[in-house]
């Protein structure tokens, strides 16, 4: 072989690397085989997803079993794709066993262990919630919340801690330890005696090389960024901490402490050691009585010049229906408070639209804890002048601020929250932690609760699917376009027509959200189980039935939803001990999901859209999918192997030219071999886009004037498109019963539609993409947005860049996706030779409401 | 429909199971007790009878057969519910003989649940 002709091997595209022919009933078998291994993998991920909503009952046992089944089938489908493509994506089996690896780390509760050793409260993500503990996770929630101010800071992970449990020697005792807690009757003398031990051993644990190091760097940091003089506050947050149970007051706290490195390190020891302290086992057997794994972190923040400080509850906790909320407050730091060493000042305010101080009760304040003013640190109480220690410890107006922080950390966590307060010296609030509040049930609680609720007016019940479980009460707000999440008020409930990825704009404000058609299976419940948003989907006509700014409360657990605010069934909320979201088995679902379930990957045309950029299971599937559809488009064109066979003409009344590759089902066994009429057309989602391509008007036979500028422009500027390679061929629609795959060019533009549709909407899905025209960038731009304007009236989630548009849609029912998929051949017919009547912006909002008004002749009058 | 007075018995070594049943049926009204070791719910169950029983198939020490059948022996009239995430026809027919309300695969949503129990409550009422 010349030498050039094997250097050209090296620099063709991937689509033009020589393939051998291999028979077509194998190419086709071995891509419906990449389709059902996808299928399949994507199934047990949207079948995991759900569990999370609560609906469901499972156990880990269920969580074990169904990660197994996961895996193999990721590992049929990279087998696939590579025996489909003969090995051009080995590299996949690469990518994937990271991933595999850190799903088993959850599986076996040891994703505490591998990751930083130190990381800021502002880079803390979900992913790291396992290292930071639940106080810093929750902090870090906050910290990202521009409403809230948190001290800034970094936490101490808990892979250090499993790194000074091996670099000291005690990995063997903590272990025994663990296991004896799991058993029904332990040794108790062995239990304490390992207790000691460990409580010792992690107090004058040694650190690893340049821990100290790192951690002066961070202090230097911290220090560059903070009002002067630095003091940190070293405080606990194990694994469990303040998710399921509280753990108030169980570890150890270290205040006021000078920033140099040994010092907090020494301080971040007896913070870890603590776990092993006497009333934190105590306390953690009661809770925990079948034993299992936790490890703890420490927060090093900020310590804030306390003018006050106090806890603020956003429920009344001894009148849970009163709709008050309680603070209690001192003078200084907040830790005199919570120890209750000082008398408090006692405020409640009502919680309704406008926040009011209805009770106040002050308390002589004699003394206050505050810094020693040594450079040393520490913290001891002072004496308070005669003229102060009458007066509140907050003014009316922080009271009220407090108050309405407190509404919105509510809203923002979905439950009434026990938060930590603290007021600086120029009168700026900051929020120490905030953890759900757990009410004790009171004895006449729940069996009357079905009486009580015979009160209110039932909206809806036993409707729709729970895709998220909880119970929220607020306002109504309609959703009919996305512009409308721009208002959304804080705490109102979301109703809508169809369900939107969008919604994540509102979802921290929103108390529930209720849509008329949706699956528990779509990206918004998954974002809704994220947010903890409870989420009622399918409720059919419940637009008709509410109005805009009237209350409801939805039970998105019972299914019911009711006019005005149901305290009793808020309360209700409040006293139940279990939040699901925080109970260790949908955790660890929870974790795992976020490993395998995030989609990155989402367009070829990026960069990164290869083996190597792909970061989760649903990544790989998606690279799958995407790479499999294109060999076959790449096959149907190869007139070296399949010359002229593969591709069957269609006879359609206009004049689309397209050629359909049936691989199963998609065409009646009768037809003709060629010329193929709309009649035989057996494949479900191609017909309904051949159907709307028919609709009467929608599809223009004149051709459009195109300007010798634009024709010029289109002849100069189409061979450096990216996608030229694409541009030559035919129209081809690969289809079976069930799929769609339609690649085609009218003029100068490019479209791909790729849908699935069957009756299980979960698997259902539209995949739309559009790009190029013969005309400027400008007019090509202005058709990308009607096409865009048009895509989201029909709520698909629309993405543009330029001229490029990609919208995508899915979990529908059969009937919807036959709409949905009929309205977009009218809008490729509609829009076929637009861009060169996208003269103004003006033209495209005409042309977006005419075609929603089913007007698709304004095209032809325009001329 | 009324559920009060209803007494439910949950016993499942995995607390999660009691603990969502728990606050599932405790909020529609019914009685329910809880328990994560099966001779204890029998222990609870021979104290004063139950009108419906959950039970687990597999536990450590009494598993959900016999559970069934020391239930039906001390009370013909409650209700025995089996839930199970490893159903095989051969445990559903032995579970059939020995009276077995019925057989549920985990995991379930609840509502699935809700509805065989309320199944379960009209034909005690039929009677």
């Amino acid at each position: 072989m010349p030498l050039r002709d094997f250097l050209k091997g090296f620099s063709a595209p991937r689509w033009l690397t020589p393939k051998t022919c291999r028979p077509l009933p194998l190419v086709f078998s071995q891509f419906r085989e990449v389709l059902k291994a996808n299928n399949s993998a994507l199934e047990i991920i949207a079948d995991m997803g759900e569990k999370l909503s609560g609906e469901y009952l499972f156990d880990l046992r269920y969580v074990e079993s169904t990660v197994e089944e996961m895996i193999t089938a990721m590992r049929r489908a990279i087998d696939a794709i590579n025996i489909l493509t003969e090995d051009q994506f080995v590299a996949l089996n690469e990518v994937f066993t990271p991933m595999e690896t850190r799903v088993r780390a959850i599986l076996n509760k040891r994703d505490d262990r591998d990751g930083l050793s130190l990381l800021w409260l502002a880079e803390v993500e979900t992913r790291h919630w396992p290292l930071v503990g639940g106080k810093a996770a929750h902090l870090s929630e906050l910290l990202h919340n521009p409403k809230v101010r948190v001290p800034e800071g970094f936490v101490i992970t808990a892979s250090l801690f499993h790194e000074l449990l091996d670099l000291n020697g005690i990995r063997p005792e903590f272990d025994r330890f663990e296991q004896l807690l799991s058993e029904h009757l332990p040794d108790e003398e062995a239990l304490e005696a390992l207790r000691l031990l460990l409580h010792e051993k992690v107090l004058h644990a040694v650190p690893p090389a340049g821990f100290l190091a790192a951690l002066s760097d961070s202090l230097k940091k911290l220090g560059e960024s903070c009002p002067s003089p630095l003091f940190l506050a070293v405080r606990s947050s194990a694994q469990e901490e303040d998710m399921d149970f509280s753990f108030a007051g169980q570890f150890h706290s270290v205040l006021q402490v000078p920033p140099q490195a040994e010092t907090v390190y020494y301080a971040y020891l007896q913070v870890a050691a603590s776990l092993f302290g006497a009333k934190a086992i105590l306390y953690r057997r009661q809770v925990f009585p079948e034993g299992g794994t936790m490890s703890i972190a420490a927060c090093c923040q900020r310590m804030i010049m306390a003018q006050a400080s106090g806890i603020i509850y956003s429920v009344d906790p001894m009148e849970p229906g009163s709709q008050s909320m309680v603070v209690v407050g001192a003078l200084g730091q907040g830790q005199a408070v919570v120890e209750g060493q000082v008398p408090t000042d006692f405020f409640r305010i009502s919680k309704g639209e406008v926040v009011q101080v209805l009770e106040r009760v002050i308390a002589a304040k004699h003394e206050a804890l505050l810094p020693t003013g040594d450079a040393d640190g520490g913290l001891e109480m002072h004496a308070i002048p005669e003229a102060q220690v009458e007066a509140p410890c907050l003014e009316d107006h922080i009271l009220l601020e407090l108050g309405g922080l407190a509404l919105h950390l509510e809203t923002f966590f979905k439950r009434p929250q026990d938060i930590e307060w603290t007021l600086d010296p120029q009168g700026i609030l900051y929020i120490l932690q905030s953890r759900p509040l757990l009410i004790t049930e009171s004895a006449q609680g729940a069996p009357r609760l079905s009486e009580k609720l015979e009160g209110y007016e039932l909206i809806a019940a036993d409707v729709g699917r729970v895709a998220q479980q909880g119970i929220g009460a607020g306002p109504v707000y309609w959703v009919e376009t996305l512009a409308d999440l721009k208002d959304f008020p804080e705490g109102a409930v979301l109703i809508s027509h169809r369900d939107s990825s969008q919604f994540v704009q509102v979802m921290q404000r929103a108390a529930a959200i209720v849509t008329e058609v949706g699956t528990p299976a779509s990206h918004m419940a998954t974002l809704c189980r994220e947010f903890r948003v409870p989420c009622l989907v399918g409720v059919p006509d419940i637009m008709s039935k509410v109005t805009p700014g009237e209350e409801i409360t939805v039970d998105a657990e019972d299914r019911r939803i009711y006019r005005g605010r149901a305290v009793e069934l808020l309360t209700y909320q409040a006293t139940t001990t279990m939040d699901l979201n925080m109970a260790p088995e949908f955790r660890m679902l929870r974790r795992i999901l976020r490993e395998v379930s995030r989609l990155n990957l989402v367009d070829p045309l990026m960069q990164d859209f290869k083996p190597e950029g792909c970061k989760t299971f649903h990544d790989v599937l998606r690279f799958i999918h995407e790479t499999a559809v294109l060999h076959l488009v790449d096959l149907g064109r190869d007139d070296h192997c399949f010359p002229g066979g593969l591709a069957r003409r269609l006879d359609l009344p206009i004049q689309a030219g397209i050629l359909a590759i049936d691989i199963g089902g998609g065409i009646a066994p009768d037809a003709p071999r060629d010329q193929i009429p709309f009649s035989a057309i057996r494949s479900i989602p191609f017909r309904a886009i051949l159907q709307g391509m028919l609709f009467p008007g929608a599809w223009h036979q004149e051709t459009m004037p195109v300007s010798f500028r634009d024709m010029m422009h289109s002849m100069m500027t189409t061979p450096q498109d990216t996608l030229s390679g694409q541009y030559t061929g035919h129209n081809i629609a690969i289809i079976s019963e069930t799929y769609v795959n339609l690649c085609f060019r009218f003029g100068y533009h490019f479209n791909i539609i790729d849908a699935f549709c069957h009756d299980v909407e979960r698997d259902n899905h539209i995949y739309f993409r559009f790009l190029g025209g013969a005309t400027d960038i400008a007019k090509r731009s202005r058709r990308a947005t009607l096409i865009a304007t048009i895509l989201e009236a029909f709520d698909f989630s629309v993405k543009t860049r330029g001229d490029l548009v990609i919208a995508r849609t899915g979990n529908l029912v059969q009937s919807e996706m036959e709409r949905t998929l009929d309205i977009l051949g009218r809008l490729i017919g509609f829009t076929r030779q637009l861009d060169v009547q996208m003269t103004d912006d003006q033209v495209v909002a005409r042309y977006a409401e005419a075609f929603l008004m089913g007007d698709y002749g304004v095209v032809a009058e325009k001329r | 429909m009324s559920e009060t007075n209803m007494r439910l018995l949950v016993v499942d070594d995995e607390p999660i199971v009691g603990k969502r049943l728990k606050q599932v049926f405790g909020k529609i009204g019914f009685e329910i007790e809880t328990y994560t070791d099966s001779a204890t719910a029998l222990a609870a169950v021979a104290e004063k009878p139950f009108d419906i029983v959950v039970t687990d198939l597999k536990m450590e020490g009494i598993d959900g057969i016999e559970v069934l059948k020391r239930v039906r022996a001390m009370n013909p009239e409650t209700r025995v519910i089996i839930i199970t995430g490893y159903a095989s026809a051969d445990t559903a027919e032995l579970a059939q003989e020995h009276g077995v309300f019925a057989f549920l695969a985990k995991p379930f949503r609840l509502d699935e649940l809700k509805q065989v129990i309320y199944r379960a409550m009209e034909t005690d009422r039929a009677k």
